[in-house]
């Protein structure tokens, strides 16, 4: 009969084809069959001509029809599409758990993906917001040979490479290391962060001033009043402090008592060198400073010329530095060489987000294994869907409705359900990008850039459709392969055996996820752990510090030590207040670097923080006198006093008992040789990083007599510095600023804060990333055991005739549920394996974040894969016991 | 239009199936098939609509029903479709076998639940 059937289709299909062979009578019939499909199509609604195209295509795909086909296909489209909803929400509202599950499961999963995915392109891909930003570079100028100097220029070896290079429309310096500012008249002193720039780097990122103008060249010349008064305003301190005032321009101000003219405002968008910077000075001219190759205190960026590539500007600009030896007598050959001088180009793009990319590449990569998850979470559950729904589409299919109007219909489902679960999205996206996730400006660079705007509401909602649509297609094609014959015969056998293994496959791969991450969360918090449980040398709790900075009138030791003497005193009268002291670096802040060797032995000099504090610094810490005493008055005259940390004492003289002996500090470039005594010998803190672990540190005494404060940037000065007080309670911090305005009113006390949260800072950027993976590992983890569960039992359910005739014939129960768990451990090993070779070579990429623990520790790794092989296995238990328990009688019954 | 897999050409017969079911409620024209049949089905059973009259030719060539152009309501002349005796007998014997196919498909369904 079959063959018969197909004869006879044969036939007419070359009825069909061939106009010779078509009866009149045919062509007839289907010319009346188009016209009443017309003239339905025009009864709702539409035009005589679509009405027509569409009702030819609705006909069916002869080639005669196709030109018109074309033309016509955005009407049927929407047709079709609203045929096709329908089908989808009707079939969406039989099945409102699924659909839930699908739009929660989406939602969550996108809307975490573009929140994060937004942050990442803002900070890491976006252009700069400067025009021809890929032009812009940051000019760096190393000594390897001498530590820690950075990438830093000095004034006239900047200015030489600057005249001589040809690679670069302009080069600009500027610095922004003065943190000592306020701005003083008025009410209230504020602390202001300024940057000092050449005219031309304003000019060469093209920033353009919001009201007045920019520096001139000749605000950069210095003159015995001590160069331009001329400063630019943020438009932030313009509107806070000025109220926007539109007559600002020409206004004079009063920073560090220094007489200023506001000369422009520059506009909120423009952040360089920092977006917290306030006020901008102009830099005076390079030709004036001392050429030198330590002591280096600029930073350099550049735009370059048209068709120059980094490399080559730095290849130009290293051939240039032999010529600073002979343009500079103080710069000779031998230093060039011992210092391993050399320049370097980058973009300064890559320059600014390098500090975070780690971490953002970490979680651009979290993200997406979140989405992966879910993506997959969702294919699992359309599967099992279509799995019951595939009898339904065969019938479809046999009624000879077209295969692209079924696909058509699962990728409608899938892109309703999508769009859907924007609804979830949209505010899970918000909500990551407005919070940041909790991270600030000072963990990451351009992240005030980063907004939600229109374009990421588009990109979520077509992310959530394209991936609807994709899911769909999924499931369509479990179908595609498949007939109904095989689905009847297959009742009463085990679901078809690619289906199984796709969606083995895809739990397999949740496992292994989940494991790889489960390791990170693990390796991240054992490291946090350790940060916390580090021995930090001093006592964090019941302390607080704030950040009080003279101004210039403090010209002499003495005025600075009267001031602080006061406050200290006033302070210390506070009820709860125990103890307060003054210091310049408090513990995990970096102080000022130097070298330092033993005055009577001929070893070489090694690095050392320098740090300056008053008597009763290390009681008020707890930083434990080792040997010796700690300063006393005195010591600040002749060869001044210092106390040294341990490890200072022990590099230097390979002892702890450095009592009476001297500290050189050898001269560099004209600075003159300095001499300390050791005093007293303290226990060890973290200088930056608690990861970087003890720095070794010099305290030199904060209580000297009589003259003048030595030049800025000479270090020492103790105008800028740290009120530590321990008590309980402690005081509010409005009370601290009173006291200090009372001493003072030109005088603000900022940065007020614990010590404790200090500490926490220290170890803020573990902690994100360990509850970022520790978050995702705990999703993955849940995920994988549901999808072990879901693809166990199902399984399990195909199998329940065999268990029943096993049982019958004898089977321990036990047998058969272990029959079942067999299954689930099977697909835990595989994920399990695939997820340590995952954790393997994606745990290195930890490195970084890691603390006393290696990336491929044992202990976490088996750990993590303990809780997870038990996890999931007990995701098998309820299937295994269901299995055993199955009744052979009522399974022959229902035969 | 895709090559119906031999699986499906039986399924056909639930095309067949369909038609003779409208027919044996009244006689039709193919264009009024197609609209019924959607109708009946609430947009579910998608038929192309040219790959009706294949169905027809072929229960045409059974014996199973009979053709005949008459006048419509609105006067056009439109080739019209009826049950023919051995049609109805087949009628039956289809109802039948789709009474099978339905159960087998209750039991797959029964299998997963």
């Amino acid at each position: 009969m079959l063959s018969h059937i197909r004869a006879a289709l044969t036939r007419i299909g070359e009825v069909f084809r061939s106009r010779a062979h078509a009866a009149r009578e045919q062509e007839e019939e289907f010319r009346f069959h188009v016209e009443m499909e017309t003239g339905e199509n025009i009864r709702r609604g539409m035009s005589r001509p679509e009405a027509r195209r569409a009702a030819l295509i609705r006909f069916g795909g002869q080639q005669r029809f196709h030109e018109e086909t074309q033309e016509a296909r955005g009407v049927v489209l929407v047709d079709n599409l609203a045929r096709d909803l329908r089908f989808a929400l009707r079939r969406i509202r039989r099945a409102p758990g699924f659909a839930a599950g699908v739009i929660a499961t989406l939602g969550v999963g996108i809307g975490v993906a573009v929140g994060i995915g937004t942050i990442v392109y803002g900070v890491l891909l976006r252009d700069l917001p400067y025009p021809k930003s890929d032009q812009l570079v940051r000019v760096g100028f190393h000594t390897d040979g001498i530590p820690g100097q950075g990438e830093l220029h000095s004034p006239p070896t900047f200015y030489h490479l600057a005249m001589s290079g040809s690679s670069f429309i302009e080069l600009g310096s500027y610095s922004d290391d003065d943190n000592a500012f306020s701005i003083t008249d008025g009410d209230a002193p504020e602390h202001v962060s300024i940057a000092r720039v050449t005219p031309n780097v304003l000019t060469l990122l093209g920033v353009r001033p919001l009201l007045g103008q920019l520096f001139e060249p000749r605000d950069t010349l210095q003159s015995s009043g001590g160069g331009s008064r001329a400063v630019l305003i943020s438009e932030a301190l313009w509107r806070r402090r000025y109220g926007a005032d539109p007559a600002i321009i020409g206004r004079r101000v009063a920073i560090n008592h220094g007489d200023r003219i506001i000369i422009g405002v520059l506009p909120r968008t423009f952040d360089f060198p920092s977006a917290s910077t306030s006020v901008w000075y102009p830099q005076s001219t390079p030709l004036f400073g001392r050429p030198s190759i330590i002591g280096r205190y600029i930073s350099v960026i550049g735009r370059l010329r048209d068709g120059i590539d980094i490399s080559t500007a730095e290849a130009r600009l290293n051939a240039l530095v032999p010529s600073l030896a002979a343009r500079f007598p103080s710069i000779t050959p031998e230093i060039l060489k011992q210092s391993a001088a050399r320049v370097s180009v980058a973009s300064l793009k890559s320059v600014t987000v390098a500090p975070v990319r780690p971490e953002l590449v970490l979680l651009g990569i979290l993200v997406a294994v979140v989405l992966l998850i879910a993506t997959t979470n969702v294919v699992n559950l359309f599967l099992l869907r279509t799995e019951r729904a595939s009898q339904e589409i065969a019938i479809a299919l046999s009624l000879g409705a077209p295969r692209v109007a079924i696909a058509r219909r699962f990728v409608v489902e899938g892109i309703v359900l999508g769009l859907a679960s924007s609804i979830i999205a949209l505010p899970a996206a918000a909500l990551a990008v407005s919070t940041k996730f909790g991270f600030s400006e000072r963990e990451i660079p351009r992240l005030h850039e980063v907004t939600f705007t229109g374009g990421t509401v588009a990109l979520l909602i077509a992310c959530a459709a394209v991936i609807g649509a994709g899911v769909g297609l999924v499931a369509l094609t479990r179908t595609a392969g498949t007939g109904l014959f095989d689905r009847i015969r297959a009742s009463h056998a085990t679901p078809s055996r690619a289906w199984r293994r796709a969606q083995n496959g895809l739990v397999a791969l949740q496992v292994a996820i989940a494991l790889a991450l489960l390791v990170a969360a693990g390796l991240l918090g054992k490291s946090f752990w350790n940060l916390r449980n580090v021995d930090l040398g001093f006592d964090p709790a019941n302390t607080m510090a704030a950040h009080v900075s003279l101004p210039w009138g403090y010209g002499t030791y003495e005025q600075t030590t009267a001031f602080h003497e006061t406050v200290m005193d006033r302070l210390a009268a506070l009820p709860g207040v125990t103890d307060v002291a003054v210091v310049m670096h408090p513990p995990l802040t970096p102080g000022n670097e130097g070298q330092v060797d033993a005055d009577d032995d001929g070893r070489p000099s090694v690095t050392t923080m320098s740090n300056t504090a008053s008597p009763n610094y290390f009681r008020v810490m707890r930083i434990p006198l080792l040997e010796g005493r700690s300063f006393q008055p005195g010591d600040e005259r002749g060869i001044p006093g210092v106390v040294v940390s341990e490890r200072l004492a022990m590099s230097v003289f390979g002892t702890i008992h450095a009592v009476g002996r001297t500290l050189r500090e050898p001269s560099r470039e004209g600075s003159r040789e300095r001499l300390f005594a050791v005093v007293g010998v303290v226990g060890d803190v973290h200088g930056g990083r608690i990861e970087d672990g003890y720095t070794p540190m010099m305290y030199l005494p904060l209580l000297r007599g009589g003259g003048p404060l030595p030049e800025e940037g000479a270090g020492d000065e103790p105008r800028d510095v740290q009120y530590v007080i321990r008590g309980r309670p402690l005081p509010a911090a409005s009370t601290l600023q009173r006291i200090v305005r009372e001493v003072d009113p030109r005088v603000p006390a900022t940065d007020i804060r614990t010590l404790g949260s200090i500490v926490d800072d220290a170890t803020v950027r573990v902690r994100l990333t360990m509850l970022l993976i520790g978050v995702a590992a705990a999703a993955a983890l849940l995920l994988g055991v549901i999808g072990v569960y879901s693809v166990v039992s199902y399984a399990a359910a195909g199998r329940v005739r065999e268990f029943g005739i096993r049982l019958a014939l004898g089977a321990a129960p036990r047998r058969v549920g272990g029959l079942v768990l067999v299954d689930a451990l099977r697909l835990v090993a595989v994920g399990s394996a695939a997820g340590l070779v995952m954790a393997l070579s994606a745990t290195r990429f930890l490195r970084s974040l890691l603390y006393e623990v290696t990336p491929t520790s044992l202990t976490e790794f088996a750990l993590a894969t303990a809780v997870l092989v038990m996890a999931t296995l007990s995701a098998a238990v309820l299937p295994a016991r269901r299995a055993a328990r199955t009744d052979p009688a009522q399974m022959l019954r229902e035969d | 239009m895709a090559k119906p897999a031999s699986n499906e050409q039986v399924l056909q017969g639930t095309l067949d199936l369909l038609i003779l079911k409208t027919l044996s409620l009244a006689p039709m024209h193919g264009w009024g098939l197609t609209q019924r049949i959607e109708q009946l089905s609430r947009d579910a059973l998608q038929v192309g609509q040219g790959s009706i009259y294949p169905a027809l030719v072929r229960l045409e060539q059974r014996g199973w029903i009979d053709t005949e152009w008459r006048v419509t309501e609105n006067s056009r002349r439109a080739k019209y479709y009826r049950l023919t005796a051995a049609g109805r007998r087949a009628f039956g014997n289809e109802i039948a076998s789709w009474q099978r196919f339905v159960s087998a498909v209750k039991l797959v369904l029964a299998a997963e639940g």
